[in-house]
């Protein structure tokens, strides 16, 4: 029972992970707390179960809806954030405003889709179930835990090895050091949004189908979950997050096991506020980025 | 189109007679050529909107059922003013608040029970006659003398349910998970738990999540190490869904029981095949033949696409309710809630319904189960 | 106009409690600080406040001053361990603290859990409200004009340099976080006791972000933004009915239009045209 659930916390941690690569980059990048990223997360789920229902297939569907996320990214920098970048309205101010984003992206997918909860089609994806011995584990699971640890490597790999990475951390590093050395600052930061938002995307639409759930709410308490997460691996530290997630996975997991389901929630938060707590500065995520 | 609606108004009489109920379609009651204003508040957005959307539509079909003659109201005529509370308790107290000023007769809402114990004092205090459609909590009738519900509590369902289920499968050991940030799935919780101890079930294992939660697997890990008979679900439809779904994939063998929050054509639809032969103890049963309700359920599936739910049968049978009391003559607010305590049994797509001395509504439950994507009586 | 002041005789109430909950939050946002924990010193304020009057009888006025007495209380354990964090981090640290502290509501034993706390006295009505926002309001101004405000605009502006002249900025943030916890006590009793009725879920994440919306939109460091914006936000939903399904759309797009294009709220628009 005790190897179910470390399973258990550990698949439950890759989808946290999916969630919170994007969320972390952006935070890393440009020390913005983008609480539009839940909103972003959604939309992707829903424009991908919009284009299955037209008869879409499921790849190609959930390919566009991925690039569709990462756009809305784009428009979401230009809009909410861009302006405030201009004016040097330093980090607190564009947390506000991903909140009013994020309002407007999810009452608008509310207007269009409605209050009801859907899912995928039945079948539109795999959904086989593997048993070892007493451990059950699912295709889907399997398959997020590998995008997870995919996307980590390769975003690790960008972030390290590539022109437009070593752009990102010039940025992340010193946004006016960076524009000094000829870096395209808005090309990059649109770029950064981009490629953070298409992951959240690609999260929301791999939990959908994963929980076989699509809501305009369905951001919620992963929002909350993540901040836990971006804490607990160091913010803006993409490898930082995936542990983090695991790690919060595996607590809450754990804590249902044996302390007790309805004070879950309470240890995740109380980790995350012992965290913060005893190492404020150690956390801080721009020598993580520019690590990576 | 227009001939196609002449035609269904008239398979909806030809029903309407085959049921022995009275289809006094000429404007002849005590209250004929008079307007009554009911103002209905639901939570059509926000958290509840899914339960508020279906009882908006409810009402929609209802107005129109009333001007095609269909729901007769002797020749009164209705106006439901339905407004969006966005399941936010500040607009359900404004709006409360609203309709005891601006001449309404009958507030039927809110959504949720804990919005009607912050707003429903007002509209007590003001002498307007409240009509519940969907507030299961405990003191909810006791708040005023005129608080009516048509919605019948868990605590009226599941120890029926719970007694069929037990004898029948032979239940020894449960376990239940439950929702313990909510009221509703809280409740849900005490009532069964008192049932199983009534029924001298042992309860092995009781396990809380909270709303919007996805993830079951860490709960449903430990119940299934603990080999319960029988899983008892306190959840609304969208966690209920997922339970049942992670339950079977997580190979747990128990029986599974609910209450009302799982009685939804929706529940069935998204949990697939995991929900065949789950039990509900419920207050509806969609296929039932009673007070025009097969010509409800069609009529409400051809509007809107999806079967209706408990929400929108409950709505539409308060319209069916405030309309008897309309058509023998009460139009104030007053009038309505002595004409809903003398209530006799009326015929209503819930099946037949009154008023108890509590307020409370009198009617059967309907003990549930899915079988082959649809629900049956469970025997 | 009768009609229309009777019909919504309950929006101001709502009003006056959502303004005492942006002055709360105002003040620490001019010490620079964005603790998120105003909604949950307000549920605390509200529990107190409401098991005080149902279980041991006390009166409206023992049960601001005890729930404004608790939120002080908790604010100032808080403030011991998050004194050292800053900006986001402090602000996430405080949003897991609300959390924490709704879900102990959840669980404590007294509080009802999520089946809420009824049968609270309906005593806090339009003068009570009105007078504890105009005794918030006067006290605030007459501290506006004092050197001690002077240290938390200090504080704001730039953190060393207030610490350069002498000024004891972990003291300036820990007094603006028990003066703004105060504020939301109050705000919380007057809810309680004008509501019947209260659960956990009314002191969550999405509380806290509405009272940060009031506070954006009115103007983060005027006491006449923060009750403006609060009045705005709250009509908001009323005002805008005639959107349906699009209209918790207004919400976000007041907001960000306010960020975007008046960063300093309704007060920086009535500044500018002043000058």
């Amino acid at each position: 029972m005790l190897l179910q659930q470390c399973a258990n916390g550990i698949f439950l941690g890759a989808v946290y992970a999916l969630f919170a690569i994007g969320y972390t980059l952006v935070f890393g990048v440009l020390d913005i707390l983008n609480l539009a990223h839940a909103a972003i997360f959604m939309a992707a789920a829903f424009v991908a179960l919009w284009l299955v229902g037209l008869g879409a297939p499921i790849v190609f569907a959930i390919a566009l809806a991925i690039v569709f996320a990462g756009l809305l990214g784009i428009l979401l920098d230009r809009v909410a954030f861009a302006p405030l970048r201009k004016r040097n309205a330093g980090t607190l101010v564009p947390l506000i405003s991903s909140i009013g984003a994020a309002i407007v992206i999810e009452g608008v997918f509310r207007g269009i889709f409605g209050p009801d909860e859907r899912r995928f089609p039945e079948g539109s994806f795999v959904s086989t179930q593997f048993h070892f011995g007493a451990l059950t584990v699912g295709a889907l699971d399997l398959i997020i835990l590998a995008t997870a640890l995919g996307l980590m490597l390769v975003l690790s790999y960008v972030l390290r090895a590539t022109p437009l990475g070593r752009d990102i951390r010039a940025v992340a590093d010193d946004r006016i050091a960076a524009a000094l050395l000829g870096i395209n600052l808005e090309r990059t930061i649109a770029l950064t949004f981009f490629i953070a938002s298409a992951l959240g995307g690609a999260a929301g639409i791999l939990i959908g189908l994963q929980y076989n759930s699509v809501s305009t709410d369905m951001g919620g308490r992963i929002e909350l979950k993540g901040l836990a997460i971006i804490i607990l691996g160091g913010m803006g530290s993409v490898t930082g997050a995936v542990v983090g997630a695991f790690v919060l996975g595996l607590v809450e997991t754990l804590a249902v096991a044996w302390i007790g389901s309805s004070y879950r929630d309470a240890v995740a938060f109380g980790v995350m506020f012992v965290l913060l707590v005893l190492r404020p500065q150690g956390l801080l995520g721009k020598r993580a980025l520019r690590a990576a | 189109m227009r001939i196609a609606n002449v035609l269904s108004a008239l398979t909806a009489a030809a029903s309407l007679s085959l049921a022995g109920a009275s289809i006094a379609l000429a404007a002849n009651g005590p209250a004929a050529g008079k307007t009554v204003k009911i103002g209905v508040i639901a939570d059509v957005t926000g958290g509840a909107g899914a339960y508020g959307t279906s009882q908006k539509n409810a009402y929609d079909l209802a107005a129109e059922d009333l001007a095609a003659g269909r729901i007769d109201a002797g020749g009164a005529k209705i106006v439901f003013d339905v407004q969006d509370s966005a399941s936010d308790p500040a607009q359900v107290v404004n709006l409360t608040q609203r309709f005891t000023t601006d001449g309404s007769a009958l507030l039927l809402g809110p959504t949720l029970s804990s919005e009607a114990k912050k707003a429903d004092p007002l509209a007590v205090r003001a002498g307007l006659t409240i009509l519940a459609t969907s507030n299961t909590a405990e003191g909810i009738t006791t708040l005023g003398p005129c608080v009516f519900r048509n919605s019948l509590a868990e605590g009226q369902v599941v120890p029926e349910a719970v007694g069929k289920a037990v004898p029948r499968w032979k239940v020894k050991t449960a376990a239940i998970i439950y929702g313990d940030d909510d009221q509703f799935t809280k409740s849900d919780f005490d009532i069964f738990k008192a049932a199983l101890d009534a029924q001298h079930v042992a309860i092995v294992d009781v396990e809380t999540f909270h709303k919007k939660d996805v993830d079951f697997k860490a709960q449903l890990t430990k119940i299934a190490g603990k080999k319960p008979d029988l899983l008892v679900v306190g959840a609304l439809q969208e966690e209920g869904v997922k339970i049942v779904v992670q339950a079977k994939a997580l190979g747990l063998r128990a029986h599974v029981i609910g209450g009302n929050g799982l009685n939804s054509p929706k529940f069935i639809e998204l949990a697939g095949a995991a929900a065949d032969g789950v039990v509900v103890g419920a207050a509806y049963y969609p296929g039932n033949a009673y007070g025009g309700n097969r010509d409800f359920v069609a009529r409400y599936k051809k509007k809107y696409g999806n079967a209706p739910d408990q929400f929108a049968a409950q709505a539409y049978a308060a319209a069916q309710i405030a309309a008897r009391a309309i058509k023998d003559g009460a139009v104030t607010s007053e009038q309505i809630c002595a004409a809903f305590k003398r209530l006799p049994l009326i015929e209503t797509v819930l099946g037949p319904v009154a008023f108890l001395p509590t307020r409370d509504v009198r009617a059967a439950s309907a003990i549930l189960q899915v079988k082959g994507g649809t629900f049956a009586y469970f025997k | 106009m009768l009609q229309f002041l009777a019909q919504h005789s309950k929006l101001f109430d709502q009003i006056g409690i959502n303004a005492l909950l942006a002055l709360s939050l105002s003040i620490s946002l001019r010490a620079g600080s964005l603790a998120l924990a105003q909604a949950a010193f307000m549920g605390l304020a509200a529990y107190v406040g409401s098991i005080g009057a149902v279980n041991y009888g006390w009166n409206l006025i023992e049960c601001i001053v005890a729930g404004a007495l608790a939120a002080a209380a908790a604010a100032a354990l808080l403030a011991l361990p998050i004194g050292r964090l800053r900006g986001v981090f402090l602000a996430i640290a405080t949003i897991g603290f609300g959390e924490i502290a709704r879900i102990a509501e959840i669980n404590a034993p007294i509080t009802g859990g999520a089946e809420g706390f009824s049968n609270i006295p309906n005593d806090a009505g339009t003068p009570a409200i009105y007078a504890a926002l105009a005794a918030t309001g006067i006290a605030l101004a007459i501290f506006g004009r004092s050197k001690a405000a002077l240290t938390i605009a200090a504080t704001r502006e730039d953190e060393s340099a207030a610490r350069g002249v002498g000024i004891d900025t972990g003291a300036v943030r820990l007094r603006t976080l028990v003066a703004g916890a105060v504020i939301a006590g109050v705000a919380g009793v007057l809810y309680a006791h004008a509501n019947f009725f209260i659960t956990p879920g009314d002191f969550g994440f999405p509380r806290m972000e509405q009272i940060l919306v009031a506070c954006v939109v009115g103007g983060v460091t005027s006491s006449l933004g923060a009750v403006l914006g609060a009045a705005v936000m709250t009509v908001l939903p009323e005002a805008v009915r005639f959107l349906n399904d699009y209209r918790e759309v207004s919400t976000g797009a007041i907001l960000l239009g306010f960020i975007l294009f008046a960063p300093g709220g309704i007060a920086g628009l009535w500044q500018r045209r002043a000058s």
